[in-house]
C-alpha cells in the first residue's frame, strides 16, 4: 500500500513530520494499552495503598497522617502474629503434604501400568474447577462434628472431634481441604514436566545399572528442577493469600482466631473494622513477606544458577 | 438507495468488528435512551433472601399507588455490606434505600457524625409521631449520639425453646421454671447418661462458646451491654463479668451445657444432635424459629417454648439477639420518596402480618400485634401461640447501644469468651484485658481525631 505524501502544502508538513516519527512511535503506541492498564489497575492502586498505609482513615472522610505509627502499631499486634503463623503453617502444610502428592499421583498417571488415565486425570483434577466457596461449605458438612463423613465414615479417631470447634484442629482441617483441592492442579503440572523428561536419559540411567528410585533421584528431579522450582513459588505465593476457605469453613476465623490469616485479618481490618491504612500496612508486610520467600526459594533451588 | 458510507469489506477489521461496533452503538443508545424516558427510580439494596422476596411480591402496589415510580430491588446477599462500604467511600453508586445488617452497621458509623452517610431519620419519626407507635428500645441499635440512622426490620425477641418430652421423662416441669437458679437445678436433672457408658447422652442446654452470641444475650438480658448509652466500654463491669461466670459454670461447674456442634446454632451438625436428643433446650430468637421449621421440619411438634429464665423473680423474661434496619442513605436525591417506600415496607400492617406468615418475624408496630395471625396455634410448636409468647416478651425488650467500635469489639469479645470457657483465663481477666484493648484502640483515634 502506497503511503501519500503532501510535500508543499503546510498541513502536508505534519504529516511528513508524524510519518517520519511513525517508526518511533508505532512501538510505543502498540505497547501503551498494557501501559495504560497497568497504570490504571496496578500502579495506581499500589502507590495508592503505600500512601495509604502511612495514614489511618476515620469514618468515610477524614484522614490523618501517622507516619509509620501503621507498622509499629502491626508488629505488637498479637492477633497479626497469630494469623501470620496460621498462614505459615497452612504454607508448610501444603508444601510437605499436597506437593509430594501431587508428584506422587503425577507419577502413578505417567506410569504404563496405570489404566483410565483420562477419567483419572479429570478426577483429580476436578476440584479445581469448584468455587472456593462451595469447597468451603462442602467441607463444613465433611468436618461435622456428628454427621460428618470424617469423624461418622472413618472414625479414626474414636471419639466425635470438632474439626471446626477447637483451636488445635482448625489449621490441620483447613490444610486437608486445602491439599484436596489444589493437589490436582499441581499434579498437571508435574505431569507435564515429566512427559518432558526425555527417555535417552532414563535409558542411559538404566545401562549404567540405576534402579527405579535411583533413576528418581538422578534423573526425574533434577529434570523436574524448573517445575518444581515454579509449584514450589506459586504454591507458596497462593498459601500467604488464603482467605476464602477458612473465611466460611471457620466462621471468620473463630474459634479464638485459630482459623484466622493474614489475608483475612487485612479483610477484617479493611472491611469490618473500617482501618483501611491499617489494612494497606498488612498488605504491604505480606508483599514483602511474599518478595523475600519467593526470591530465597528461587535462589535455593538454583533457578538464578547459570547453566 | 440509501448506503453506508462504508461497506463491511473495507471495514478496517472486517465484518465481524463492524457487526459490534453498530451493536455496540444500538444497544448504547437503546439503554441511554430508556433510562431517559422512565420517570423516578428507587433503588434499594438488601442482602436477606427472605426480604427480597417480601418486597418483590409488595413493590408493584406501592409503584401502583406512586405513578412514575420505579423501584429497583437488589439482592447482593452477604457482600452487600462490602459493595455499600464502597460506595460510601467513594461518594457514589450507594442506594437510595438499604438494608444494613445489626453487627455490619457499626463500621458505618466511623468519623466525625455528620459523615455518617445515613439521613437523621428522628425529625420524620418524631413529626410524623412515629417513635410511639414503635418498641423504643429497638431504636437503640441503630442510633448514635441521638440520630437515628435506621428503622427497625425486626425485635427479635428470644425465647427459651425446649425438648417437653425429654425434660418431663427426667421429671422436670419446664412450665414451673422461673429464674436461672431454677434451670440450673432442672437441667442437672436433665443432663443425663442413658446407657450408663460413662458419657453425657443429653445435655440441658447448647451455647456457643465460639462467638459472643449466647452470652451477650445473656448480658443484654440482664440490661448490660459492651458500650453504654454515652459510648462506654462497660463489658468489665461486674454484671458483664457475672455473667460470664455464670455463662463458664454452665459449661464447667454444672456441666449442663454442651458446646454448639459445628460453626454456630444453624449447623447440620447442631441439627443432628437436636433430632438424636442430645440438646433438651436453646436460646431461641423468633428467626431461629423460622430456620428450625425449615431445616429441621421433621421435629414438628416436639418442641415447647417459654420466656427465658429470669436473673431474680419477676425479672426480665428475654433479651434480643440479630436485627435488620433500613435507612436512607445521603446520597438519595430524593429522601422524601424514600421514606414514603420505607413507610410503605416497614410500617404497612397487612405487610408485616405477611412477614409473620413467611418468616415468622415478629415487627416493632405495635399497632400490627393485634392481627389474629399472631394467636394462631403453631403446629411446629404442638400447637403453642408462639406469635403469642413473643409479642408478650416484645414490650420488654433490652436496648442494645451501638457503636462505631462493635465490630472490632465483637471479634475480640468471641476470643475472650472462648478463652474463659476453656478455662484459659478468668472471666474476669478476659473481659478486663477486652476491655483495656478496646479503650487503649479507642484512646488511640481520640488521640489522632479528637473527640469526634
Amino acid at each position: 500500500m502506497k503511503i501519500p505524501i503532501h510535500r508543499n502544502e503546510p498541513q502536508g508538513i505534519i504529516k511528513n513530520l508524524f510519518w517520519n516519527q511513525q517508526q518511533k512511535i508505532a512501538p510505543y503506541l502498540f505497547i501503551a494499552p498494557f501501559y495504560l492498564l497497568f497504570v490504571v489497575f496496578m500502579g495506581y492502586p499500589l502507590i495508592s495503598s503505600l500512601v495509604m498505609s502511612l495514614y489511618e482513615m476515620r469514618g468515610f472522610q477524614s484522614r490523618v497522617f501517622v507516619g509509620f505509627g501503621n507498622f509499629t502499631d502491626l508488629f505488637g499486634d498479637p492477633i497479626f502474629w497469630k494469623s501470620l503463623r496460621n498462614t505459615a503453617y497452612f504454607a508448610v502444610g501444603t508444601l510437605t503434604l499436597q506437593l509430594p502428592i501431587a508428584l506422587l499421583l503425577a507419577i502413578l498417571l505417567n506410569s504404563k501400568f496405570v489404566k483410565g488415565k483420562n477419567l483419572l486425570r479429570l478426577a483429580f483434577f476436578a476440584p479445581v474447577l469448584v468455587a472456593g466457596v462451595f469447597v468451603a461449605i462442602i467441607f463444613n458438612l465433611v468436618y461435622d462434628q456428628r454427621a460428618g463423613l470424617v469423624n461418622q465414615e472413618f472414625l479414626l479417631f474414636g471419639k466425635e472431634i470438632g474439626w471446626l470447634n477447637e483451636e488445635n484442629y482448625v489449621m490441620p482441617a483447613v490444610i486437608l481441604t486445602g491439599v484436596w483441592q489444589w493437589a490436582g492442579f499441581n499434579m498437571i503440572y508435574f505431569l507435564a514436566g515429566l512427559q518432558g523428561i526425555r527417555q535417552e536419559l532414563y535409558e542411559a540411567a538404566a545401562v549404567d545399572g540405576a534402579n527405579w528410585w535411583q533413576a528418581f533421584i538422578h534423573v526425574t528431579l533434577p529434570s523436574l528442577r524448573p517445575v518444581i522450582a515454579f509449584v514450589f513459588v506459586v504454591s507458596m505465593i497462593g498459601s500467604l493469600q488464603l482467605f476464602d476457605l477458612p473465611f466460611i469453613l471457620t466462621n471468620g476465623g473463630e474459634p479464638a482466631d485459630a482459623g484466622s490469616t493474614i489475608v483475612m485479618y487485612l479483610y477484617k481490618n479493611g472491611f469490618q473494622f473500617m482501618r483501611l491504612g491499617y489494612a494497606a500496612t498488612i498488605g504491604w508486610v505480606l508483599f514483602f513477606i511474599i518478595a523475600v520467600i519467593s526470591i530465597v526459594q528461587l535462589k535455593l533451588l538454583g533457578i538464578f544458577r547459570d547453566e | 438507495m440509501f448506503r453506508l458510507p462504508i461497506d463491511a469489506e473495507s471495514f478496517p477489521l472486517g465484518k465481524g468488528p463492524m457487526v459490534m461496533l453498530i451493536l455496540f452503538f444500538i444497544s448504547t443508545l437503546f439503554i441511554f435512551g430508556r433510562s431517559e424516558e422512565q420517570g423516578e427510580d428507587l433503588e434499594f439494596w438488601i442482602f436477606a433472601n427472605t426480604h427480597y422476596e417480601e418486597y418483590q411480591a409488595r413493590v408493584p402496589i406501592f409503584e401502583a399507588q406512586n405513578p412514575g415510580v420505579n423501584v429497583q430491588l437488589i439482592n447482593f446477599g452477604g457482600t452487600m455490606h462490602d459493595k455499600l462500604l464502597a460506595a460510601m467511600l467513594s461518594n457514589f453508586g450507594a442506594p437510595d434505600l438499604v438494608e444494613v445488617e445489626i453487627t455490619s452497621i457499626g463500621r458505618f458509623l466511623k468519623g466525625a457524625i455528620d459523615e455518617v452517610g445515613f439521613v437523621d431519620l428522628r425529625p420524620r419519626l418524631e413529626s410524623e409521631g412515629w417513635m410511639d407507635r414503635l418498641v423504643v428500645s429497638r431504636f437503640t441499635p441503630w442510633s448514635y449520639r441521638g440520630r437515628i440512622f435506621g428503622i427497625p426490620h425486626d425485635l427479635h425477641p428470644v425465647v427459651l425453646l425446649y425438648r417437653d418430652d425429654l425434660f418431663k421423662a427426667a421429671g422436670v416441669e419446664m412450665t414451673e421454671i422461673e429464674t436461672w437458679d431454677d434451670f440450673i437445678a432442672a437441667g442437672k436433672k436433665a443432663t443425663r447418661d442413658l446407657d450408663g457408658d460413662g458419657k453425657v447422652d443429653q445435655y440441658a442446654i447448647v451455647l456457643d462458646r465460639r462467638t459472643e452470641s449466647d452470652y451477650f444475650s445473656l448480658l443484654l438480658q440482664q440490661g448490660g451491654g459492651f458500650f453504654d448509652a454515652d459510648g462506654n466500654v462497660i463489658i468489665d463491669s461486674e454484671l458483664a463479668i457475672e455473667t460470664l461466670e455464670f455463662f463458664t459454670a454452665l459449661f464447667n461447674e454444672h456441666k449442663i451445657a454442651t458446646s454448639v456442634y459445628g460453626t454456630w446454632h444453624g449447623d447440620p451438625s447442631n441439627f443432628a444432635a437436636m433430632q438424636d436428643g442430645k440438646i433438651l433446650s436453646i436460646l431461641a430468637p423468633d428467626w431461629y424459629v423460622g430456620i428450625l421449621k425449615s431445616q429441621v421440619p421433621q421435629m414438628s411438634g416436639k418442641w415447647k417454648a417459654v420466656g427465658m429464665p429470669a436473673w431474680h423473680p419477676g425479672g426480665r423474661r428475654t433479651t434480643t439477639r440479630g436485627g435488620t434496619m433500613v435507612g436512607i442513605t445521603k446520597q438519595c436525591e430524593n429522601p422524601d420518596r424514600a421514606w414514603e417506600l420505607l413507610k410503605f415496607t416497614y410500617f404497612d400492617r397487612p405487610g408485616l402480618v405477611n412477614r409473620y406468615e413467611t418468616t415468622r418475624i415478629i415487627p416493632p408496630l405495635k399497632a400490627a400485634w393485634d392481627a389474629p395471625i399472631f394467636k394462631e396455634p403453631d403446629v411446629y410448636l404442638g400447637g403453642q401461640p408462639l406469635g403469642e409468647l413473643f409479642i408478650q416478651l416484645a414490650p420488654d425488650l433490652p436496648p442494645r447501644y451501638q457503636n462505631p467500635y462493635w465490630s472490632e469489639g465483637a471479634d475480640l469479645l468471641n476470643d475472650a469468651i472462648f478463652a474463659a470457657v476453656t478455662e484459659k483465663q478468668t472471666p474476669r481477666e478476659a473481659l478486663t484485658d477486652l476491655a483495656e484493648k478496646v479503650r487503649a484502640l479507642m484512646a488511640k483515634d481520640r488521640g489522632r481525631w479528637g473527640d469526634m
